[in-house]
């Protein structure tokens, strides 16, 4: 699929500012939202979640929690995310091409998550009003498209119908079209719909949004391709791996599938491509997965995470580090689009660090409170505060 | 090929009394006053283009960063006054090198036998180039200010403490300017138009 190209180029250290000063400027400003190592204490020190509230005022999520009676894990995700939403859409409205189709593309991820979402929702039977209110807020389209989803019927043509008629009206519909396409291309739609068809269709969209984001992203040239090139390869190769490590004891990791239905699912960007992806491909078991990905460099750290097993770290927690280590990075030069990407993936990462603590305190598991990853920590393991102060 | 078309360059030229002998007759055919004043004209207009280059880039920059930090509002405006002295620099060489240009006493058709040529030539062409060297000195002076000071906003938002430190930078980077005004007095100290023939 040809991604059409940006109206112009991101602009040089000379020429940025004059379209995207403001806005990264805006973004920047929002970096000392975060939460300092301090708050992090205070919060993990708290014994009940009134406390927890009381520390939660004196941060930036003051006017968010202010109107939440009493605090719940859910509350206090839905509280958060309404904030990141509210900054978003500001950054939004304030942004110029080629910055609003990139900030477009950064909301496709979470529309794709809402399409499946109500699709799943629609086959179990559930309400239309009750999926809505789960839908992720950067990831809406148009009312009456998410209402017209239910309409859809699993028949023979079941696919093509809801394209045709829903969404085609989407940002994301050419991801879906393109799907057809190669699973028509591939041998027949598949009528039958199983639990796992969701998921494929779920990780194809999700393939073809990230081959389509770094196609436009290395358009844009200059520093924003060299940053958000790395961003985007560490996401593909860590969808890669778990694509394989989650098909270990489903259908799809028979020996006839893999080669059809899983080689068709990583992407076609990463570290891991081309080479690492056809060694995947024949991967059966969890050591032979070891085996391929020990001679990746960056990977065999990771996966040394999962070998060791154990309730310490799982190998979700050091993809999650080490994304939070790369976002932080992109933070760290001027006049790039990455800040964008980084500043809503490091508030989704401090969203879910909030979550994981009201759970600890609500549960009282106080052993297992430290497992977050902070942001822009002076104790993360990459930051060697050494000798100063 | 036909015997008349010309087979070199040296062929080709034209040799009818209203054709010039190459650039260098063009050249020095212009007229002093026209090199003086269009040393004025770029003086003053690349250097404002360099100013104004200068505060568009640290200016959004500014507004952005203190949308979530108010307190840096007043003390970043420095960034601004740095981009801005670019624009002064070009002003004054205007100014010193439009005093300079006077017309002759008596308006004749021709100049006198006696011009100090020798002088008339040297004030438009030292002029000319003191406007040029303060011109393209304050375009690069203007944008390196308006790039350190787009980082200096932004990091003043983050931590107070760096503001004065990359103030350092935009001090060196006005720098600049400095030398290319400098250098265009220097230029064009020498260089009076004679306004009356030579005794």
């Amino acid at each position: 699929m040809t991604t059409p190209a940006p109206a112009s180029g991101a602009g040089d250290m000379s020429t940025f500012n004059i379209l995207h000063g403001f806005t990264e400027a805006l973004v920047r400003g929002m970096r000392s939202s975060f939460m300092r190592d301090s708050d992090y204490h205070h919060m993990t020190q708290c014994e009940t979640l009134d406390d927890f509230r009381l520390n939660m005022t004196e941060t930036d999520y003051s006017e968010s929690v202010a109107d939440v009676q009493t605090l719940t894990p859910s509350g206090l995700q839905e509280a958060a995310l309404e904030k990141l939403v509210t900054e978003f859409k500001y950054l939004r409205m304030q942004a110029v091409e080629p910055l609003g189709r990139f900030l477009d593309f950064v909301t496709y991820e979470y529309m794709i998550e809402n399409i499946m979402l109500l699709l799943k929702g629609t086959l179990s039977g559930r309400d239309i009003n009750e999926l809505i209110a789960q839908c992720h807020p950067l990831g809406l389209f148009k009312e009456s498209t998410m209402r017209s989803i239910p309409t859809f019927e699993p028949g023979p043509r079941g696919y093509d119908d809801l394209y045709q008629t829903v969404l085609v009206d989407t940002p994301v519909g050419p991801y879906f079209a393109q799907f057809l396409q190669d699973s028509a291309m591939h041998g027949g739609s598949r009528n039958v719909l199983e639990e796992v068809e969701i998921e494929i269709i779920k990780s194809s969209l999700i393939k073809y949004w990230i081959e389509d984001f770094a196609a436009f992203c290395e358009k844009l040239g200059g520093d924003t391709a060299t940053v958000m090139g790395d961003l985007l390869k560490a996401r593909a190769d860590t969808n890669a791996i778990n694509i394989t490590l989650n098909s270990f004891g489903t259908p799809l990791n028979e020996p006839g599938m893999r080669f059809s239905d899983r080689k068709r699912l990583y992407p076609a960007v990463g570290h891991l491509y081309p080479a690492g992806t056809s060694m995947l491909v024949d991967v059966g078991d969890e050591d032979e997965l070891g085996r391929v990905l020990e001679l990746f460099p960056q990977y065999s750290s990771i996966w040394g995470v999962h070998a060791a097993g154990g309730s310490e770290k799982s190998i979700d927690d050091a993809f999650y580090e080490r994304d939070v280590h790369q976002l932080e990075l992109a933070f760290e030069g001027q006049m790039h689009f990455g800040v964008f990407y980084a500043y809503v993936k490091l508030k989704e990462q401090e969203i879910r660090n909030l979550v994981w603590i009201t759970e600890c305190i609500l549960q009282g598991q106080k052993d297992e409170i430290n497992k977050f990853v902070p942001v822009f920590s002076q104790h993360a393991p990459w930051r060697k505060v050494g000798g100063r102060r | 090929k036909s015997k008349t078309a010309p087979r070199t360059m040296a062929d080709a030229t034209c040799t009818s009394e209203f054709c010039n002998a190459g650039w260098s007759e063009v050249l020095t055919h212009m007229s002093p006053y026209g090199y003086a004043n269009f040393g004025i004209a770029f003086g003053l207009g690349l250097s404002v283009v360099g100013a104004a280059w200068g505060i568009w880039l640290t200016g959004s920059s500014l507004v952005g960063a203190a949308v979530k930090a108010p307190r840096i509002r007043s003390k970043n405006l420095i960034s601004v006054i740095f981009c801005e002295a670019t624009a002064i620099y070009g002003v004054i060489m205007a100014i010193i090198l439009a005093n300079k240009v006077k017309k002759p006493d008596e308006a004749t058709y021709f100049l006198d036998e006696d011009w100090d040529f020798p002088g008339f030539y040297y004030a438009g062409y030292g002029m000319f180039s003191a406007g040029l060297s303060v011109g393209l000195t304050n375009i690069a002076s203007g944008v390196s200010v308006g790039i350190a000071g787009s980082s200096c906003a932004i990091a003043d938002a983050q931590d107070p403490s760096l503001f004065v430190k990359i103030l350092i930078v935009e001090i060196f980077a006005s720098a600049l300017g400095i030398f290319g005004i400098i250098v265009g007095i220097i230029q064009s100290n020498a260089c009076t138009f004679p306004i009356a023939p030579l005794e």
